[in-house]
């Protein structure tokens, strides 16, 4: 099995302030996204999974038909695996209700009256991101003692909290600690792990907005430097290669 | 009506000055409840315990964005009273600031750490308490928890301590083993120090006084100024003493004597006001008076009044003082010009004697000095009267702070 | 002596030395609980009289019971007002509310800096106090800005016992700080002690009051039913969420939903 933990907006800055060694892993670093225009989520991912910058394709659909895109099986390097399993990925397996349920949070937030209606929204808007965030956990549990050949795990609570509470650095810990958590217990059961993030995050105050720059981390060998998201598909395809020769 | 006491927080950086301020406010529930909530709704959300780490984590990140603690916070109760922490930088680029807050303290914690004993800063902010005047202090042996609540090791950092302190003439009113990070004896007693009989850093709080001896006293009423609206009204506060109307007064230095008409407030007349209260008087007589007299009580011991004293100072400019400059001495209201001989200069920092008979102050440098004003003063030895026994030495700014230990050559 | 007096007698001290020190001293005045405090403590500071002038700066947005209150006061107390603006000028350029920094700039600090300048101002009295925000943690009771009105916290002169900062550079002027140790419950409690007038929207009125006033589209009301200064004491005391959350934030907030906005999430 191989496993990639997706973490939505993980800021390299913030693991290595908190030093968080199972986000770390063996080898770790900033990934280049600089190739696109603006550090998008729908776009970094879907980019992700294709090996292809998918940059004007989806901005071609427009800011509100772009979170709804899916792209087949067959277009991503999932499909190379007899049986994968990918959680909640934007682009491909994404739970476009909750989702779309929580963008409408963070419009509503900003556009409340008052402070009262915002705190209100905003409380709503982190509980349910726990919520889900809890419910993905659970789901990656089960599949990581699975019989799969390929895990995908994306997690949003970082980024989804992060927009309205990035000023809050006790409650990005803690994120960031239950990731930790989790990360150390893919890594006890043995398989190659590759965490990675979109893009990460930067201050506007207690806000956070997107940086320009994305995070990796593996516990394997690899010559890879500075990658791009593009770059990924070839290095899991490697692994999984090698993973197949040991087998024969 | 509550009472409010000033608390300053001192000692050597990262021996848990933030820990400790934001143990206190964690274990007195003095937290906005808006960040704690918040902290406690994630922590039940993720399926986790409140941990103290995290709250300190969140003082610790306003910290670093430039504010020490939000002052909001900086305010917790006990079932006595209510306390507030002065902002008391520990870096030594802020001793300015240190300084500063220390002299508006009526109490302090000293923290020292229990691995690393006296250090430093230790030394340095302990001299400032000693300056100040602050008598009623509490040593903190903190990190407890780093040496396994070792009573034997308390003791050491205790002895190292106390015999340093007393080179200072402090006596700490309570010395006590602490881990702010654990919160063993900061509120609660805890099992883990079970050998120390002494209180928790909030009881020994609880047991210091708002300073009321300054009411028992000799009457000095530093004169601010004179106005002169409807009715010739001599306005000051009380430094110690009361004075009450119908009382013989004696203007210093002149010595005119007069009497109390009158003790006058906005709409108010008063039988009598005691050591800190700003008010006017109005004499029976038209004697003369201006800002830097001080009046005092016929029958109660008089000041001391000369144009020479011994002190020490504290120099705080980064421009060295060197004999022959003359700089500006300020005492309650008193402003005068004067010179200054150096005599024995001390390394803050170590309290090593660097000369004995030394003609530069250096930044950060303490000095005994024998100060000549232009005029004669009124002063008193700083351990009598704290308010007529401190000054200041100005340039353009505040330079240096000291007390009066003497008079004469 | 209980806390109320010590603070009383600690600012009248402070007034009374910027009056002595200062060759023209002057006294901001916002019409809110804090500087109405301030201006009681300088009558009793000189029994009865505000002997030097009281400047309101007037942004063209203020609450209408802000103008009465202000009105009502000048007649009661005999002050002599100077009323500072510069909103015309801001409505010239049509720069309002919705670029706050901006509109803030040209209507309170231009027209305080032309005031400054016209009558020469070399210190002012100002009702700000510590527990407001956390950056006033730094501030002292006398403390110096240059002519751009620059504060330099991190070098400040010492400020040790009662010995201030009275000789100022020049282009400087000295704002003074009488109020900087006092909370927003020590004020309440000391309007009520000496029976101060109150603004009717501190009050609470269908469910909502004002913590603090300033221009009427950047100064929202909070959830209240307190409708006397005993409750509002007792709301303060108990809410622990501070005076100006919120305030603050605005600006953030607008920044932040641009860039949300541009990474497609609106």
């Amino acid at each position: 099995m191989i496993v990639v933990i997706a973490i939505d907006a993980l800021e390299y800055n913030l693991v290595e302030k908190f030093n968080y060694k199972n986000l770390k892993q063996e080898k770790y670093g900033k990934t280049d996204i600089s190739e696109f225009s603006q550090p998008r989520t729908m776009v970094l991912w879907s980019s992700f999974m294709t090996g292809e910058n998918k940059e004007n394709e989806i901005l071609a659909l427009g800011d509100k038909k772009m979170w709804n895109y899916q792209i087949d099986i067959k277009d991503t390097f999932f499909s190379k695996f007899k049986n994968p399993k990918v959680i909640d990925l934007p682009g491909f397996s994404y739970d476009l209700d909750e989702h779309k349920k929580e963008r409408e949070l963070l419009k509503a937030f900003f556009e409340a009256k008052t402070q009262e209606e915002k705190e209100k929204i905003k409380k709503e808007y982190n509980q349910r991101s726990l919520e889900h965030h809890k419910k993905i956990k659970n789901e990656f549990e089960k599949a990581i003692k699975g019989e799969h050949d390929f895990v995908l795990g994306y997690f949003s609570a970082i980024d989804v909290i992060g927009h309205l509470n990035f000023g809050n650095k006790i409650l990005m810990k803690m994120l960031y600690k239950d990731m930790d958590e989790l990360a150390k217990k893919v890594r006890t059961l043995g398989y190659p792990v590759l965490i990675l993030s979109d893009h990460g995050m930067k201050a506007i105050g207690n806000f956070g907005d997107h940086s320009e720059y994305g995070f990796w981390s593996v516990n394997f060998e690899t010559n890879l430097k500075n990658p791009k998201i593009t770059d990924f598909k070839n290095l899991i395809l490697d692994v999984m290669k090698e993973k197949d020769k040991e087998f024969k | 009506m509550e009472e409010r006491l000033k608390i300053v927080i001192v000692g050597h950086v990262d021996h848990g000055k933030s820990t400790l301020i934001g143990r206190l406010l964690y274990d007195t529930d003095s937290l906005p409840e808006s960040k704690l909530k918040e902290i406690k709704e994630f922590c039940e959300a993720l399926g986790k315990d409140v941990e103290f780490g995290y709250v300190l984590d969140h003082l610790e990140e306003e910290r670093k964005q430039g504010v020490t603690i939000d002052t909001t916070q900086t305010f917790f109760k006990t079932k006595k009273r209510e306390y507030v922490i002065i902002d008391a930088p520990g870096h030594v680029e802020f001793l300015k600031n240190m300084i500063t807050g220390a002299s508006h303290a009526e109490a302090a914690i000293l923290i020292v750490d229990a691995e690393e004993g006296v250090k430093e800063q230790t030394k340095r902010h302990a001299y400032i308490l000693g300056m100040l005047g602050l008598k009623q202090v509490i040593v903190v042996i903190n990190k407890m928890d780093l040496v396994d609540y070792k009573k034997e090791r308390f003791e050491e950092v205790k002895k190292e301590i106390i015999e340093f302190l007393k080179s200072l003439n402090i006596e700490p009113k309570y010395i006590i083993p602490i881990s702010a990070k654990e919160g063993d004896f900061i509120a609660k007693k805890t099992e883990k120090l079970n050998w120390f009989d002494g209180p928790t850093v909030l009881e020994a709080l609880d047991g210091f006084s708002k300073s009321d001896e300054l009411d028992k006293k000799p009457l000095r009423f530093p004169v601010q100024d004179v106005y002169n609206f409807d009715k010739r009204i001599i306005a000051g506060r009380i430094a110690s003493g009361i004075i009450t109307e119908g009382d013989e007064i004696i203007v210093f230095p002149s010595k005119e004597v007069t009497k109390v008409k009158s003790i006058e407030e906005y709409n108010k007349i008063l039988k009598e006001a005691s050591a800190g209260k700003s008010i006017g008087i109005i004499t029976e007589d038209k004697v003369f008076v201006d800002r830097g007299d001080v009046i005092t009580k016929k029958g109660e011991p008089a000041p001391i009044v000369t144009d020479t004293i011994k002190g020490h100072v504290f120099w705080m400019d980064p421009t060295p003082f060197k004999e022959g400059e003359r700089v500006l001495f300020k005492c309650a209201t008193q402003e005068v010009m004067c010179d200054i001989e150096v005599k024995r200069v001390i390394d803050s920092s170590n309290l090593e004697v660097l000369s004995e008979d030394a003609t530069t102050i250096e930044n950060r440098q303490v000095a005994d000095v024998i100060i000549k004003t232009e005029k004669p003063i009124v002063v008193e030895n700083f351990n009598d009267i704290p308010s007529l026994g401190r000054f200041v030495l100005q340039r353009e700014d505040t330079c240096a702070g000291g007390i009066i230990t003497g008079f004469g050559e | 002596m209980d806390k109320l007096d010590a603070l009383e007698s600690e600012s009248i001290y402070i007034i009374r030395e910027a009056y002595r020190k200062f060759h023209k001293l002057g006294m901001l005045w916002s019409i809110g609980k804090d500087s109405t405090t301030l201006l009681w403590l300088v009558k009793k500071a000189f029994f009865g009289k505000v002997p030097f002038p009281v400047i309101y700066i007037d942004t063209g947005l203020h609450f209408k019971e802000m103008y009465e209150f202000r009105d009502m006061c000048v007649k009661k107390w005999g002050l002599n007002l100077i009323i500072s603006k510069n909103y015309e000028e801001a409505e010239g350029l049509g720069i309002g509310p919705s670029d706050k920094l901006k509109c803030c700039a040209i209507r309170k600090t231009d027209a305080l800096k032309k005031t400054i300048a016209d009558y020469k101002f070399d210190a002012l009295l100002l009702g700000i106090r510590r527990d407001e925000h956390g950056v006033r943690a730094k501030e002292r009771f006398f403390s110096p800005r240059n002519k751009d009105f620059y504060w330099d916290y991190k070098n400040q002169p010492p400020e040790l016992w009662d010995q201030y900062k009275t000789q100022k550079e020049s282009e400087q002027h000295i704002r003074v700080h009488p109020l900087l140790q006092w909370t927003e419950v020590d004020i309440w409690e000391y309007i009520k002690r000496e029976k101060l007038p109150v603004n009717p929207l501190y009050f609470a009125k269908n469910g909502k009051r004002y913590r603090s006033l300033g221009c009427k589209p950047c100064t929202s009301p909070v959830d209240s039913n307190a409708s006397n200064i005993d409750e509002i004491i007792e709301e303060i005391k108990k809410s622990k969420i501070t005076e100006r959350s919120g305030r603050a934030q605005d600006k953030e907030e607008a920044h932040a939903m641009q860039k949300l906005r541009a990474l497609g999430y609106m």
